[in-house]
């Protein structure tokens, strides 16, 4: 079926499900089918935030104090944190818009992909602070084998969404050969890879994140790069919030609150979708291993690391109804919590930089005693 | 009939504690020393989902995290009654 930015169909909204019925037409948001992406739309929007307005500079200070292994994975993380970004600020809007069929849904992807943008300039924002030239670390995330190896697995699920939507919405369905590949659209085979896609966000939100967030919490723990911990911190909250949506969505569709065939096919692909996630497992825990193949860092080590990505994909898991594949039971980083805690990332007024000083202060020599006992 | 403390019994571990009015039931829980996760405290992300067994609780934040029909968000709601949970 074609895509149409304004669908003349008189349709009820609230009789279409979220995706694969008539394209949205009027954004309204005075009647709701799901209601809870408008909340999830008004709580996204109250965490508004500026990475300017966290200022970064000590960092460069405590950045040089670090280790070359400490270095090595400060700057492994917001490579793959950068990769993560990169492919969520557009991924959702390229490939859920096309296909979503009621407002709420629609505006809430928007509103979700935007704040993933806002994390992707906070990157930059960390990384001018600290390199006078951050083109090479931006550079590496295409050329660095780890971070190639993620980003396919994390693209290769939205790529086939996208790409099937596209013969659909260009074809019509049915048998269609292109470039000498033949392909068979059906609506089933459609919902299927939107099932398998939006399983492989929920892991990417629920699990992709925290290794790199245990270790920028860990060097915050030390006093160190407190100022890149607050950015993290602003992140984490609106990751989290990000996951409640992927799992209202996944659960919406299991109990049949939603399109019926979405329930048949979560029932049909459950041992797949486990799967996802059971492999997004693996690939923290390998990343892990690559973080600190040059050396630890006070704090953490590679296996309480792993230990906690099986901690959380257990709770993380169970939300979705995939049940808890992993031994461990209590949390093996209880001090993460505090850092996660949705109070304690408030922005003093007082901390924000003008952001002509911002450009400034990146030829300006920094020296320790400038900060006094400055607290961040 | 609104009485100001109620007995919260954890099970697996069958402790029964207090709850005390002007705290949340994660708050209580914690002052107990019952081991329960949370992240945002604030009811959007899900961590400190609980299962509930027995009883009613009243919420003080809308909860947006999803839950079952048979969990509560301790984060952001008390008890109301006596009530008997199990911590995942
Ligand atoms: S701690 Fe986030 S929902 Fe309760
Ligand atoms: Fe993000
Ligand atoms: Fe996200």
């Amino acid at each position: 079926m074609k895509y149409t930015t304004f669908s003349p169909v008189n349709n009820d909204a609230l009789t279409e499900p979220m995706f694969f019925g008539n394209p949205v037409n009027v954004a309204r948001y005075d009647q709701q089918k799901h209601a809870i992406f408008e909340k999830l739309i008004e709580k996204q929007i109250s965490f508004f935030w500026r990475p300017e307005e966290v200022d970064v500079s000590k960092d460069r200070l405590d950045f040089q104090q670090l280790s070359d292994s400490e270095k090595h994975i400060f700057i492994s993380n917001l490579k793959y944190q950068t990769l993560l970004d990169s492919v969520q600020g557009r991924s959702p809007n390229i490939a859920f818009l096309p296909i979503i069929s009621i407002p709420e849904l629609e505006t809430w992807v928007e509103t979700w992909s935007f704040f993933e943008t806002i994390h992707s300039r906070s990157y930059t924002h960390i990384l001018r602070n600290l390199f006078t030239d951050p083109s090479e670390i931006f550079s590496d995330i295409v050329d660095n084998q780890h971070i190639k190896k993620r980003a396919e697995d994390i693209s290769q699920y939205y790529d086939d969404l996208i790409f099937y939507t596209q013969i659909w919405q260009t074809h019509g369905l049915g048998e269609h050969t292109i470039q000498g590949e033949t392909y068979n659209i059906t609506m089933r085979e459609l919902k299927k890879k939107l099932y398998l896609c939006m399983n492989s966000v929920n892991a990417l939100e629920a699990i992709r994140f925290y290794v790199s967030f245990a270790c920028t919490f860990a060097f915050a723990e030390r006093e160190l790069m407190e100022g890149n911990s607050k950015i993290i911190r602003l992140i984490a909250r609106d990751e989290n919030l990000h996951l409640t949506s992927t799992q209202h969505i996944l659960n919406l569709w299991a109990k049949g609150k939603d399109d019926p065939e979405m329930a048949e096919i979560a029932e049909e692909c459950k041992e797949e979708a486990a799967q996802i996630f059971m492999s997004a497992v693996e690939q923290e825990k390998q990343w892990a291993h690559y973080l600190f193949e040059r050396g630890s860092m006070i704090g953490l080590n590679q296996d309480i690391l792993c230990q906690y990505v099986e901690f959380i994909a257990n709770h993380r898991m169970s939300a979705i109804g995939l049940g808890q594949p992993f031994e461990v039971t209590s949390n093996p980083l209880p001090w993460m919590n505090n850092y996660l805690h949705s109070d304690n990332v408030q922005v003093a007024p007082q901390e924000s930089e003008i952001s002509s000083y911002l450009v400034g202060q990146i030829d300006s020599e920094v020296n320790a005693d400038d900060f006094g006992d400055f607290d961040l | 009939m609104n009485k100001d403390r109620y007995q919260v019994l954890v099970s697996g571990k069958e402790i029964a504690i207090k709850q005390e009015p002007d705290k949340t039931l994660l708050e209580n829980l914690e002052d107990n020393k019952v081991e329960i996760h949370s992240h945002c405290r604030e009811g959007f992300c899900g961590t400190c989902r609980t299962r509930l067994i027995s009883g009613e609780v009243d919420y003080i934040i809308d909860p947006l995290a999803y839950i079952d029909d048979d969990e509560i968000l301790p984060c952001c709601c008390k008890a109301v009654s006596d009530i008997t949970i199990e911590i995942n």
